[in-house]
């Protein structure tokens, strides 16, 4: 039974794993703590499995608990010392298609998100990946107006540290 | 293309740079351990609970016995060792209705409201056994006093060489260092949880109480 459980979660986690790679995009600052998030992630998805019933989608289920999981239940490793450093695997950008004003423009962006506090990158998170406010209301636990009003700020500050 | 606007084209591009996984790759991580904040948690609180707990249950020996009966403790020590008892249970009980509920597929902000009230019970719990121990050094201390030959002979002896202020000063230094002890004690286990494992997230807890307002 479990072996049959284990096969079938490895199977849908492998080929959702992009979703849990961009959690790490966001909150991981160098490659090896995005090995470290990928795996806690990854073992908190499994011990959560037996109770997704299937009633919701897979990765609606994984967005929660992946989120959670940076947010709250990771411990950094202490060599991992608050930097903004870009990470070179995961933000390995093929710039070719755009123009330098572009390029840079993405690399301030980048290094802007990477200052917010937990919460915001959460709610920027969630705006790239196209969620509804209800669906961003419901993860975070804050009611629709408030997570409007909250994007909004979010969307302000990452502008003003961008033209800072 | 404007900022974001940009960022959001490019987000859903930028997949091709991750590393990918294979089925053995994930099949090692999900066999690997957890290193989760509540985990940790979890063991800290078992050990402050077994520390708090077993202190009160060490002090037990035949010595204790015997102080219980010069004393006349054993009154107290009964009643004290009901409500114990029963606390102990309670507490379990809390404890683990609470631990159940911290779940990741709750929302972020009620996973970690679950994960501060558990703390805040063990904290509860914490706080009872030091609230009784310090009422029972005095419980003590007032027997003792009363019925404790050698220390009445001390007593008498500084009443008598005009330095009895000397002998009070002495227990209460006493007393002092021992409840400096506990606290001590209390502040690491604080220290370690607040400080180190629970910072982080009582910063964003604070942060999505402060969306609501």
């Amino acid at each position: 039974m479990e072996a049959h459980l284990e096969q079938i979660f490895v199977k849908q986690l492998k080929e959702n794993q992009n979703l849990i790679h961009k959690v790490c995009r966001i909150y991981a600052v160098s490659d090896e703590e995005h090995q470290d998030l990928f795996q806690e992630i990854t073992i908190q998805l499994w011990k959560a499995f037996p109770q997704f019933r299937g009633e919701a989608k897979f990765t609606t289920w994984a967005y929660r608990i992946a989120l959670n999981t940076a947010i709250t239940l990771f411990r950094k490793k202490k060599r991992n010392i608050e930097t903004t450093e870009f990470n070179s695997t995961t933000h390995k950008i093929d710039f070719e298609e755009y123009n330098y004003e572009e390029e840079e423009q993405l690399k301030l962006l980048y290094k802007a998100i990477h200052q917010l506090g937990d919460i915001e990158k959460a709610l920027v998170f969630l705006y790239l990946e196209d969620k509804d406010y209800k669906e961003i209301s419901e993860t975070l636990g804050i009611s629709e107006v408030n997570a409007r009003v909250k994007m909004n700020r979010v969307k302000t500050k990452l502008k003003q540290i961008v033209n800072s | 293309m404007e900022g974001l606007d940009l960022l959001k084209k490019d987000w859903n591009k930028r997949e091709k740079g991750f590393p990918e996984f294979s089925e053995n790759d994930i099949y090692g991580m999900i066999h690997k351990r957890s290193s989760s904040i509540v985990k940790w948690i979890f063991i800290i609180s078992i050990l402050e609970v077994l520390f708090w707990t077993g202190i009160q249950f060490l002090l037990v020996d035949d010595d204790y016995k015997k102080i219980v009966e010069n004393y006349h403790l054993g009154e107290f020590l009964q009643v004290s060792t009901i409500v114990h008892y029963a606390v102990l249970v309670i507490f379990i009980v809390l404890f683990y209705l609470n631990f159940q509920n911290i779940s990741t597929g709750s929302s972020v902000k009620t996973l970690m409201n679950n994960i501060l009230k558990t703390r805040k019970i063990v904290n509860y719990y914490v706080w009872y056994n030091i609230i009784v121990m310090f009422i029972s050094m005095v419980f003590v201390w007032k027997n003792m006093i009363t019925y404790d030959a050698n220390l009445n002979d001390v007593l008498e002896k500084s009443v008598s060489t005009g330095s009895e202020t000397g002998f009070w000063v002495g227990v209460l230094i006493t007393m002092v260092l021992m409840i400096a002890v506990a606290g001590g004690i209390l502040w690491l286990f604080y220290r370690l949880v607040y400080g180190i494992l629970l910072k982080r997230l009582q910063k964003n807890y604070q942060e999505l109480e402060r969306i609501e307002f």
